[in-house]
């Protein structure tokens, strides 16, 4: 059991409302994907599911207790700085690895470091610093980094963002093989993106979040077989339908604030 | 294969050559010998001048064959240009012809020789200067290093402290000086409270600035990743404020240099600023000139060290 539950979550900066009144349950072993514009507190809920703040009233909890603070149960990808660019890539899974198994001896920490690192596809950066890889290095070198410490639960922050369209899809694949690998104790993860077709792609449910204030507009069923073949994917009407409907919601707030002459601008994007 | 590649080798070390006969420091060192060779009347040939041109002119050639890059070639031969250029025109000004005061510019010859005949001396002055730089700025590091990680650190600290930092941080340190060879016992705890004052702000302000200054993503990394208050500090906050503090102690370092030779100026009686302020006194200038061609080594030679210390510490920023 690995649930991660949100009641009535409110956040707001001041006078500023960022998140209101969020509800909802992500299941032991679900993947969800935060789909959202820009600005619209996507990545504050994260931050506040990671324990890195607190809501300013509503509940978070994992597995029916409080989340307080960080904590090794759950894994965190950022979208960049996830790395400490003073260590090399090696040292900085070790150091991943010594909080979540202190009991360990400096060899057996190493070669543990070394098989994940070798189970994203780097066999041979263990003593590179990050500023000598490339950007999709680097998020491989932070997945290897997250799925290491073995948390039940993975909080991705738009992690592929920064990549380019090939990299991106083969660490698309490469989350959804290492998710799907350990079918029994499958990682319940929270995955934030603004790429409608990247939800669809990775998601059991996406959680559409609109503007001012943020909150959520509607939680969509993906309803795709496993493995989804990403060639496959385009020609099937299930997922064209879904994407047309996730882009309708997404943009729905949008054209409402266009026609009422306001200016289109988000409370999260003042901050 | 051989053949070619013997070709292409030529063809190498003739470019090298074309370089060598061309650059800037190779015209400078023709000039400069043909300067020293003819002969002033009434005067030796320069022996050590001829001693040191040479030595500088080898230093150049080994560097030429060692370093590969052309941009390390050019600025090793313009370092070398200027430096015979120095010499050209002391010798010109000086001895060649009498261009400029007799006692206060000495002629390079007799410079030279007596900087030959004083080191002993001089290095005896400067195991006493360093001993005062080394104590001084030691206690400075060591303070300010883990009082500004402290204070970057706990907002609250720094809250307090801000307000003192922003009235004594600007205070030019050689205000103390008096003060302090009033107060303290011995000349030596005088002058290493000063030089620890001067280097402590620098090195201080720096670090605190270097705390504030680590990116957010990375203390957001360190957090989620529950790392206790000691991995915390050492394993990224020492090391992200890290280019800050290299800044701090390069400034630091600087303003110890200065505050030791003006502490030597004032009070002392041995010591390399000592060694200058006392020959000026006695208007033997041509051993004021040995004191400032030996500082200027000494400083070169520290500043060198920092330096390559430096790019150890950030090797990771590259």
């Amino acid at each position: 059991m690995h649930e991660i539950a949100l009641h009535n979550v409110t956040f707001s900066y001041g006078s500023q409302i960022v998140l209101e009144e969020i509800n909802f349950t992500a299941y032991a072993g679900e993947f969800v994907c935060l789909l959202g514009p820009s600005g619209c507190g996507k990545s504050t809920l994260l931050r506040l599911l990671a324990g890195l703040g607190q809501p300013t009233s509503g509940r978070l909890t994992l597995d029916g207790s409080p989340i307080t603070g960080p904590g090794l149960d759950r894994g965190v990808v950022f979208q960049d700085y996830s790395l400490f660019p003073w260590m090399t890539t090696g040292q900085n899974v070790i150091l991943a690895l010594n909080q979540a198994f202190p009991g360990k001896s400096k060899a057996e920490q190493a070669e543990t470091a070394q098989a994940y690192l070798e189970m994203v596809g780097l066999s041979d950066v263990f003593d590179k610093l990050p500023g000598a890889l490339s950007g999709g290095m680097r998020q491989r070198a932070a997945i290897a980094r997250a799925f290491a410490i073995n948390s039940p639960v993975l909080l991705m922050d738009e992690p592929f963002g920064a990549l380019d369209a090939i990299t991106r899809a083969r660490l698309q694949d490469l989350l959804l093989q290492l998710w799907q690998h350990n079918s029994r104790e499958r990682k319940t993860v929270f995955f934030v993106t603004h790429d409608v077709e990247e939800a669809i792609l990775l998601a059991n449910r996406v959680v559409v979040m609109g503007l001012n204030p943020g909150s959520v507009r509607g939680v969509f069923e993906v309803d795709i077989p496993r493995p989804r073949q990403r060639q496959d994917l385009y020609s099937d009407p299930a997922f064209t339908r879904l994407r047309d409907q996730l882009i309708r919601e997404l943009n729905a707030d949008v054209l409402q604030e266009l026609d009422g002459g306001r200016t289109v601008q988000s409370a999260g994007e003042a901050i | 294969m051989e053949a070619v590649l013997s070709a292409g080798a030529r063809v190498e070390r003739a470019s090298i050559a074309r370089r060598l006969i061309l650059s800037p420091a190779s015209v400078v060192f023709v000039l400069l010998l043909a300067e020293l060779f003819w002969p002033v009347p009434g005067e030796a040939y320069p022996a050590y001048l001829l001693a040191l041109t040479a030595a500088v002119e080898l230093v150049y050639l080994v560097r030429l064959s060692l370093v590969r890059r052309d941009k390390g070639v050019a600025a090793a031969g313009d370092v070398a240009a200027i430096i015979f250029g120095i010499l050209l025109a002391w010798h010109l000004c000086t001895t060649r012809f009498v261009l400029v005061d007799k006692m206060l510019f000495p002629k390079p010859e007799p410079v030279l020789r007596l900087f030959v005949s004083e080191l002993p001396d001089m290095l005896k002055g400067l195991v006493n200067s360093l001993i005062l730089l080394v104590s001084g700025y030691l206690i400075a590091l060591g303070t300010a290093i883990p009082l500004g990680l402290l204070v970057g650190w706990r907002v609250r600290v720094f809250k307090a402290v801000h307000p003192f930092t922003k009235v004594l941080g600007p205070i030019p340190p050689i205000v103390y000086i008096p003060y302090a060879i009033a107060l303290l016992p011995s000349f030596r705890a005088a002058s290493i409270f000063v030089i620890f004052i001067g280097a402590f702000w620098p090195v201080f302000i720096n670090t605190v600035n270097g705390v504030f200054n680590i990116h957010k993503g990375l203390l957001d990394s360190a957090r989620v990743l529950s790392l206790s208050e000691r991995t915390l500090l050492f394993r990224v906050i020492l090391p992200g404020a890290m280019p800050s503090i290299c800044t701090g102690a390069t400034l630091g370092l600087v303003f110890a240099l200065v505050l030791l030779t003006a502490a030597e100026l004032i009070g002392a009686n041995s010591g390399i600023g000592w060694y200058v302020k006392n020959f000026a006194d006695f208007a033997d200038y041509q051993r004021v000139v040995v004191g400032i061609i030996f500082i200027s080594i000494v400083v070169t030679v520290i500043t060198w060290g920092t330096e390559r210390l430096e790019r150890r510490l950030l090797r990771w920023r590259n």
